[in-house]
């Protein structure tokens, strides 16, 4: 099915990005700007920086009180959040049509004028909230600090996916106001942002908009740091244990992978989920379903700019079953895909399953416009919304098989085992 | 002062807000009763090229046999796991050949079973979902294996803060002898001993089309439903089928004001569950209040909770009050975790915050509260899988189809009064309260704050 949503795009003269994308059907629009700035592009001894500045910008700026972007904006029946990652700062919120204008306006503010009210309290406390948010979501969780271990491993020392976006309490502790004016200056400009309109608003209404609100913002960066070379694939297998108080033992098995943007990240992805993506994946099929050696088995793809993209395969191991007999048992799953290559039917299925994942993402205004943020500012591309599944589509079974061997092989995988039994250590001691 | 920003351009002046355009909740396309006793409704939602169909049985856990709860949870895992027709794996194959999202799972009152599927496999996907409501075979390979499943899953829970603060908060709150009181999808020694053939029963006597809700909602313009469900849903036959009663509200436990402390040494946050027993969307006085209530007082970061906990003190990720309305009656929850070192002085701000003694609200936070509720409608039922969820409900609660609107506007007309009173009907003096968390560092203080017995017991 041919996807026809409009993304009209306009650079104003700031260097702002400007994709608008009417849909009328409900009276409401969402703003969604990017940023090109993430954990990526954080300096040694500052992990976390960038998630911790997406805080500060809800704590005021020249013409807004601490707090009151929230406010104001969930006054109006609006639903709004920023999130941080490798790659990207996304900030975004849905609002009623009648309070467009104030959106674009707060954004604005804070997106042109943040400095003029950010203070050590703001910061002070936002670093407080945010070693709450790594308590909570990484350090209090079982299993929770294996993303973090999966990065480490996977990409070198001095990579920038080498540490995780949440970054470390040291380096959060760290953190001092004057980073907060040089960050901000590095890299919160209007020509390092895209802002996309989704919803009830005309291509003229929206840019005229979007003229009156941003076109004053005259702060200009540098390009941010370009995009190193393609990481080969590991050379040779990585084994990585932990052992904590986790409920079963579980193993993270992960692949450098193309970087996000041309079919090779597609095919690659696509050979990740024919293997261990479905339930009708081979790997699934015999490890959960027939041998019953693994309880859950899950794939993804984490499509990233630099270098390298991330695939994972999380294995839930079975009690009583041993985890390094399972790792070898996958191993072997995807030696055999990598020989053989997928089946007429597994890949008819993986095309099914993107197919609606894609529809299902682009079916609300929020996530439509997050995705058409992501492909402008990352890579220039604002109608990928509507070619990306003609592309995915388009790639046959030996591009698949041929992303495999590449990138798939055994000796490729990083293994981060979290194991429930005690180390060899506290056997000892115990 | 720093220079480098562009402060000396004046942007222009704070635009003010237009009023928000009517809306209501869609009307169905179609309402029809199949005659096997089946409803079914449509919403043709232009633009909405994933099409959800979302089924609803009515099923009160509490008809659950005590000796192996969890039944009815581990039933719907195992509806797409092998059918008379199709075994286990080519059931999974022929869901995911065609796009198909398939899940099914059970709350306090209902089984639901949703189907996400791109438009063009519409057919397809209705067949597999009346096929794996009418005639799975439960073969006892899958029953072990999901089985096994669960049980991991209950481990997993147990080691989640959250879930495991969740499970001792329903224990204290509702009456030992109420279903409630006890996990969903049933504890470790109840799940253990489920066999095939008590899935099998159950789900004869359980599961059929009488007095079941099917929607089906998306870009439906030029789709022959009828046809479809002539070829699909209406053959759906269950002679053995029993319909449920309607369930009763949960009553709460005679002790249940009091703190439960989860002991975990070492924990770096005190993960909090305070609750008590909260209305149905039948509420006396409507349940226009309640929702507005929750986010006024633990729905943002500028509600009241947060504003304190967060935001000045830096003690929290964030706190949340919701109201969690069930068939009959419902939950009052507010949750959240704490760096360990401030628990007591969390548990002092958030009690004093919460307490309903003196509580009013002003119309500035009513206006806020109500215009953010009102406000989000229009957004939040845009895509088809929400106007599928949000009607699958009014069926199974037995509300009007036009509930949504209508308590939209009854939420718009509300006033500080309503609120106000509102809580202290629903609010005590004291609440049920759990820590999970390393008791040691906080126990001893904890039982100075007068909440109420304060009790340790182990992860």
């Amino acid at each position: 099915m041919p996807l026809d949503y409009p993304t009209h795009t306009h650079v104003l003269s700031n260097g702002l990005r400007v994709v608008i994308s009417p849909d009328h059907a409900v009276p409401v629009v969402t703003a969604n700007l990017w940023v090109g700035v993430g954990s990526r592009h954080e300096a040694p001894g500052r992990t976390g920086f960038a998630h911790l500045f997406e805080h500060l910008m809800f704590q005021g700026s020249r013409s807004v009180a601490s707090g009151e972007h929230f406010s104001a904006l969930m006054a109006q029946g609006g639903r709004l959040n920023a999130t941080t990652w490798f790659d990207r700062t996304n900030y975004f919120e849905t609002v009623p049509v009648g309070a467009l204008e104030l959106a674009l306006w707060l954004e604005a503010d804070r997106h042109g004028f943040l400095l003029d009210a950010v203070t050590q309290e703001n910061l002070d406390n936002q670093r407080d909230v945010v070693k709450e948010e790594k308590r909570q979501r990484y350090d209090n969780q079982p299993y929770g600090n294996a993303l973090a271990d999966v990065y480490a491993a996977t990409f070198p020392e001095g990579h920038p996916y080498h540490h995780p976006t949440i970054g470390s309490m040291d380096d959060l502790d760290a953190a001092t106001l004057e980073d907060v004016h040089a960050f901000f200056t590095r890299f919160y400009a209007p020509n390092n942002t895209v802002l996309t309109l989704v919803g009830d608003v005309t291509e003229e209404h929206g840019l005229a908009l979007a003229e009156k609100y941003f076109g004053h913002l005259t702060h200009r960066v540098e390009p941010p740091r370009g995009r190193g070379p393609q990481l080969p694939p590991i050379a040779a297998p990585v084994r990585v244990d932990r052992h904590e108080d986790v409920p079963n033992d579980r193993l993270h098995i992960s692949f450098r992978m193309p970087a996000e943007g041309a079919d090779d990240f597609l095919a690659a992805s696509l050979a990740l989920d024919c293997v261990a993506g479905l339930a009708s994946s081979p790997m699934v099929t015999r490890l959960v379903r027939r041998e019953q050696v693994a309880t859950t088995i899950m794939a993804h793809s984490m499509g990233l700019i630099d270098g390298s993209s991330l695939g994972l395969v999380v294995v839930d191991i079975a009690p009583g079953q041993d985890a390094d007999a399972v790792e070898a048992e996958v191993a072997t799953e995807l030696g055999r895909f990598v020989e053989e290559g997928p089946t007429e039917d597994i890949l008819e299925a993986v095309k099914a399953h993107a197919e609606r994942t894609w529809l299902s993402a682009l079916a609300s205004g929020e996530e439509r416009a997050d995705l058409i943020s992501q492909y402008t500012l990352l890579h220039d591309d604002p109608d990928y919304v509507n070619t990306a599944l003609d592309r995915l589509l388009a790639i046959g079974p030996e591009a698949v098989h041929c992303a495999a061997r590449e990138w798939l092989r055994p000796q490729h995988r990083v293994c981060v085992a979290y194991l429930a039994s005690e180390s060899p250590e506290q056997e000892e001691a115990a | 002062m720093s220079t480098t920003s562009t402060t000396d351009v004046t942007g222009p002046a704070r635009p003010s807000v237009q009023p928000p355009t009517p809306w209501a909740f869609p009307a169905p396309s179609s309402d029809s009763l199949l005659d096997n006793g089946l409803r079914v409704l449509t919403y043709d939602v232009p633009g909405q090229y994933v099409i959800s169909a979302s089924l609803t049985v009515p099923l009160p856990l509490s008809t659950e046999p005590r000796a192996v709860e969890g039944i009815a949870s581990l039933m719907a895992s195992l509806l797409d796991e092998g059918t008379t027709s199709h075994t286990s794996e080519e059931f999974a194959a022929l869901l995911e050949r065609h796009g198909i999202a398939f899940s099914a799972g059970v709350n306090d009152g209902a089984l639901m079973v949703d189907v996400d599927v791109p438009l063009r496999h519409l057919e397809s996907a209705l067949t597999l979902m009346a096929e794996a409501l009418a005639s799975p075979v439960f073969p006892v390979d899958e029953v072990r294996r999901l089985r096994m499943a669960r049980l991991a899953e209950i481990e997993q829970e147990r080691a989640s803060a959250p879930h495991r603060a969740a499970r001792e908060l329903v224990a204290t709150l509702w009456a030992p002898y109420e279903r409630a009181s006890r996990p969903t999808a049933g504890t470790a020694d109840t799940v253990a001993v489920i066999t095939r053939e008590d899935i099998v029963d159950f789900h004869a006597e359980r599961v059929g089309p009488e007095d079941a809700g099917l929607v089906i909602s998306g870009a439906l313009s030029g789709v022959d439903i009828e046809a479809v469900l002539r070829a699909t849903f209406e053959q759906w036959r269950a002679p053995s089928h029993t319909p449920a009663s309607r369930p009763l509200a949960p009553e709460v436990a005679a002790n249940a004001a009091r703190v439960i402390v989860v002991d975990r040494p070492g924990s770096v946050q005190s993960e909090i569950a305070l609750g008590w027993s909260g209305p149905d969307r039948h509420a006396p006085g409507g349940w226009a209040p309640y929702p507005v209530i929750g986010y006024l007082l633990g729905g943002s970061p500028s509600a009241r909770i947060d504003a304190v906990l967060r935001e000045e003190k830096g003690f929290t990720y964030g706190m949340r009050s919701s109201f969690r309305p069930r068939r009959a009656g419902g939950l009052f929850l507010t949750t959240g975790s704490v760096r360990t070192d401030v628990t007591v002085e969390s548990l002092e701000t958030l009690t004093d915050i919460l307490d309903p003694r003196g509580l009013t609200f002003t119309e500035d936070e009513v206006r806020a509260g109500v215009d953010f509720i009102a406000g989000i409608a229009p957004g939040r039922f845009a895509t088809a899988d929400a106007v599928a969820g949000e009607a699958v409900s009014l069926l199974l609660d037995n509300l009007p189809l036009d509930f949504t609107t209508t308590n939209r506007e009854a939420t718009m007309a509300l006033t500080a009064d309503d609120l106000t009173s509102a809580y202290a009907g629903i609010a005590p003096e004291r609440w049920c309260i759990v820590v999970v968390g390393d008791a040691e560092r906080f126990v001893h203080e904890v039982r100075d704050l007068g909440l109420g017995e304060v009790t340790v017991v182990a992860n």
